[in-house]
């Protein structure tokens, strides 16, 4: 690492030498020490996004051309108007390298960073999600105690601040064992009025700045840095840059933020996380076109004898700057003196266009209020791997084990059993908004109190897809994350992402990132969804073992759905009924849970998105909700349409009996058809009387549909019409497998 | 005269706005959310203590708001035989501020817990369960970390008819397997002697509409019908 002095003081920085050379050019002078680690930490990775900005700026300008986007990407979150007077702000990041070394505060403080997002949107945060990844677990004490410690770090925050855990995702893969991923999402809801009220900019000078909630002290300096860069055996040494949550003082801090808001008197508004203090000012300036004047002695810390340099780069959690109208300051000051919450008066704005900070009589920071947010980005090379052409050419092996023996393997593989293990530690009905809840459906569903209107969200995506193809995985995702929530009954309305990638000085790491986006970009330019945020965490790697971690970016889709009685559910509802699969099945099984459960392999070729296919599919199913003719639907996911018929049945306990006949089109091998993880595929539940209306209109939709056959009372599911043997599966003995899994794993 | 109940706002509390929720919109009556410092008992015909984590559940839960001023005046309150009603954390509140008897511990599995049970009423003589039949069986969920109920004194609780609702699968039965975190003798709820204070683990004010509810049922309502029947009667 390249070290910076000044004033006989030196420092290690994670600069290059270029940069180091044109911040001195910049200020024609010797930065302080205290710039230096501000430089540092703003050219990061992390808060600069200096690798993946060359790409980002491919997506289309989704508040220039959807008039529901209120605040797009670069912004704190992505904010959409969803009519009569709300508005949506949602957002998905990333706190992976602090989690794999600390799960319980590294995951606390994940969650605790992303409500600080929302908030500062100015709305109400009201519910979370949480995509996760981890090594696989058995015989894995290390990967067990990730997974537990994650989970209860987000339930103990979560759970104290109110908010309820509505969702999520877990995928279980080797290559997370050491670089687990915590992705943290959350959602808040508000008045467009309330929204607009608090920007994440100081456009006035004149306005009081207010620093509220904790102290600063010594924790998380320079963790941002610290997550820029890969993971080794030296990391552990790192634990003093994960930073200790405090869910209590968060809450207390989202009723005084919401209370001061109300006021009208707030005119910015931004969270303190990555690069603390130093980072939120040069936004609020920068951004705002002002500068200020801070006195360092006004900001409260944890103990006494910080330096300047602890000061402005400490990332200490629960603070939040306000910037304020001169004449609601007194008015501000009580609502935080009612909730007994610290707070100081740290400096005002100025029209000088500099952020100046003073210690005593020195100015220890006196820089152009720009100067920290415009990062020069890195132009980095792309190469696909050389593997890859052979893990393509992979075949699905013969089975060598009965289709009854395969299904039993894949509903309780870690992948696809049941996650009841985790969502019942989180508060998942805090709020009484929650309709569908954690298991209930494909997406979580949250009404909207006063309105009929509900709000569906879903996260995901597929990482072994991704390895094998990141251009079609990553439209996978989305297929799979829009999927789950029409199967609730919404149309997609956003996306948000969170790129979790290697090292992007890798060529074929960088590859993954560029395909991944492009991926992303096509798909919702063509299916009009907007991108209204999105996050990159890179060097998600393991140098020891020299690996990096399956491509994954995760997608956050919302979706709103007009009326209560428009709200589908994903169990079996009336035997007699009839049984449908939606979308064509074709041999892809690359990358999917059949080969790497029961062959150990990863190969072949994943599933393909045809977006005109996909776009049928979705107008096809919402012109059925809207003549209400699905009693019933999940989306295929993982394991392929058993699965899911399997899934449907559990709840009410009932039963299926298929004859499979005609539908396989595609004349594939048994276990190919069932297995197959063909992307963009649905089953329904319908009555029997509907069925020539639902094949009429699904043939102008051009949408291929096949009935499967029908519901019954009894729970078993009888498969006929295969090219081998009928299948005979026993649903309570599926049941028991699919929900022991993690239980017996993670209960010793 | 319209019937007015304060939902008490500690810092931490996070089942608040759900009280209100229901009590406006749902009973029909005039709840009002009120600030711990703020609240004065004589302006109200009874209180409910909301869930959460008052004072962010350190220490121990429940014990800080315990002491507060609020509390004192509540028990003016208990003392004048006014209804009062602790959820969750209010209930580990109350049983630290001594109207409640027993203890709330931490849950046998050392995880929280969040899931829709059953309980069966065993007591439908107190203020809030005179609408409901005794030995119904209703659906309604929990959400805690420590609601494992203890005392050292259950002889004398069944003896005073102080155990108000006990976990049961779902024929109203009292099994292990339905109990959800160890409580003792499965019991959910206890009230005092005078029978017009109760405090309940699980969470009427998430089950009092048919939207929310699993089943479609709306059972958490009938606390609260109870509440305010038994207020109607008082006089007001």
């Amino acid at each position: 690492m390249p070290k910076v002095k000044s004033n006989g003081t030196e420092l290690k920085v994670d600069l290059t030498d270029k940069e180091i050379t044109q911040i001195k050019e910049l200020l024609n002078r010797e930065p302080s020490i205290t710039e230096w680690g501000m430089f540092d930490v703003m050219h990061s990775e992390h808060c600069s996004y200096k690798s993946s900005r060359p790409k980002l700026k491919f997506f289309e300008n989704a508040e220039k051309n959807y008039d529901r986007v209120l605040a797009g990407p670069g912004q704190d979150a992505g904010v959409i108007d969803i009519g009569d007077g709300y508005c949506l702000a949602f957002r998905i990041e990333s706190h992976n390298h602090p989690s794999a070394i600390e799960p319980y505060h590294g995951a606390a403080t994940g969650i605790g960073g992303i409500i600080r997002d929302i908030l500062c949107m100015g709305v109400r945060p009201i519910a979370l999600l949480d995509p996760l990844r981890f090594g696989t677990l058995k015989n894995n004490p290390h990967s067990q105690w990730l997974l537990k410690y994650v989970v209860k770090g987000i339930a103990d925050y979560g759970n104290c601040t109110g908010i309820p855990t509505i969702g999520g995702e877990v995928e279980f893969d080797e290559s997370f064992e050491s670089n687990c991923l915590v992705n943290v999402a959350c959602i808040g809801l508000g008045t467009i009025e309330d929204f607009n009220h608090a920007p994440s900019r100081a456009y006035h000078p004149g306005d009081y700045v207010i620093l509220m909630g904790g102290s600063t002290g010594r924790d998380g300096i320079h963790g941002v840095t610290f997550a820029s860069r890969t993971l080794t055996e030296m990391s552990e040494a790192d634990r003093p840059a994960v930073q200790i949550g405090d869910p209590f003082t968060k809450k207390m801090i989202i009723e005084a933020t919401i209370e001061a808001i109300k006021t009208g008197h707030v005119r910015g508004l931004k969270d303190l996380g990555g690069g603390g203090i130093s980072c939120a000012l040069s936004e609020l300036t920068g951004e705002g076109g002002t500068g200020a004047l801070i006195d360092m002695a006004n900001i409260f810390t944890r103990e006494p004898g910080m330096t300047s340099f602890e000061i402005m780069l400490s990332e200490s959690q629960e603070r939040m700057a306000f910037i304020v109208k001169p004449e609601g300051l007194e008015d501000i000051l009580a609502i935080f003196k009612k909730f007994e919450m610290s707070h100081a008066v740290i400096g005002r704005t100025d029209d000088s266009g500099v952020l100046k900070v003073r210690d005593g009589e020195n100015l220890v920071v006196n820089l152009p209020s720009t100067a920290l947010s415009d990062a020069p980005t890195i132009q980095r090379e792309e190469k696909s791997p050389d593997y890859l052409d052979a893990l393509h050419k992979q075949k699905t092996p013969e089975p060598t084990k009965e289709l009854k023996e395969i299904m039993h393997a894949l509903i309780s593989s870690e992948n696809i059993c049941s996650k009841e293990w985790i969502y019942r530690q989180y508060d998942h009905e805090v709020g009484v908004r929650s309709v569908v809840k954690c298991g209930e459906g494909d997406s979580g569903v949250l009404r909207i109190i006063g309105t009929d209107k509900f709000i569906a969200a879903s996260v995901g995506t597929n990482s072994k897809h991704c390895f094998l193809d990141p251009y079609e995985g990553a439209k996978g995702g989305l297929v799979e994350t829009c999927g789950n929530v029409i199967a609730n009954g919404a149309r997609p309305l956003a996306m948000v992402n969170c790129c979790n990638f290697g090292n992007p000085e890798k060529p074929e790491s960088y590859w993954y990132f560029s395909k991944a986006l492009d991926g992303i970009n096509d798909f919702c330019r063509t299916l009009k969804i907007p991108i209204v945020g999105g996050n990159v965490s890179f060097y998600n790697e393991d140098e020891v073992k020299n690996t990096s971690i399956k491509p994954t970016p995760v997608i956050m889709i919302v979706g709103i759905i007009e009326g209560a009685e428009n709200i589908i559910t994903l169990p079996f509802k009336k035997p007699g009924n009839d049984i449908l699969l939606i979308g064509e099945t074709k041999g892809e099984l690359g990358g999917s849970e059949y080969h790497s459960v029961i062959y150990g392999t990863e190969g072949g070729v994943p599933p393909k998105i045809n977006e005109s296919i996909i776009k049928a599919t979705w107008e096809f199913l919402l012109e059925l909700y809207s003549k209400n003719l699905v009693e019933a639907n999940h989306d295929v996911n993982k394991g392929g349409f058993i699965i899911t018929i399997a899934e449907m049945c559990f709840k009410n306990k009932l039963g299926a009996n298929l004859d499979l006949t005609d539908s396989n089109v595609n004349d594939l091998r048994d276990d190919i058809f069932l297995f197959s993880e063909s992307a963009g595929r649905f089953v329904i539940e319908s009555a029997t009387k509907e069925h020539d209306i639902i094949m009429e209109i699904a043939q102008q939709h051009g949408v291929l549909v096949r009935k499967l056959g029908n519901i019954i009372p009894e729970p078993k599911i009888i498969v006929r019409g295969l090219k081998e043997n009928d299948i005979f599966l026993d649903v309570i003995k599926l049941k028991e497998l699919h929900a022991s899994t993690l239980p017996d794993l993670m209960e010793i | 005269m319209t019937i007015k109940i304060a939902v008490i706002q500690f810092p931490g509390s996070n089942c608040d706005f759900d009280a209100v929720h229901v009590l406006n919109n749902v009973m029909n009556v005039d709840a009002e959310l009120i600030w711990h410092n703020n609240f004065k008992e004589a302006h109200f015909d009874g209180c409910i203590i909301p869930g959460g984590f008052s004072f962010g559940d350190y220490l121990r839960a429940g014990i800080i708001a315990a002491h507060s001023p609020a509390i004192d005046e509540a028990r003016v309150m208990l003392k004048d035989g006014r209804p009062i009603i602790g959820i969750c954390n209010g209930f580990q509140i109350l049983t630290e501020a001594r109207f409640l008897p027993g203890a709330l511990l931490r849950n046998e599995s050392l995880k929280f817990i969040c899931k829709w049970v059953n309980i069966k009423v065993e007591n439908n003589k107190t203020a809030f369960t005179n609408r409901i039949e005794k030995d119904s069986v209703l659906s309604i969920p929990i959400a805690h970390a420590e609601g494992r109920y203890f005392t050292d004194n259950l002889n004398e609780l069944e003896d005073n008819d102080q155990i108000v609702v006990k976990y049961t699968n779902k024929r109203g039965e009292i099994s292990e397997e339905s109990n959800p975190n160890g409580s003792l003798e499965n019991i959910a709820g206890v009230c005092n002697l005078e029978k017009n204070c109760i405090g309940l683990m699980p969470h009427p004010e998430r089950a009092s509409e048919s939207i929310l509810s699993p089943k479609g049922t709306t059972h958490g309502k009938l606390f609260f019908e109870s509440m305010i029947e038994f207020i109607k009667k008082r006089g007001f």
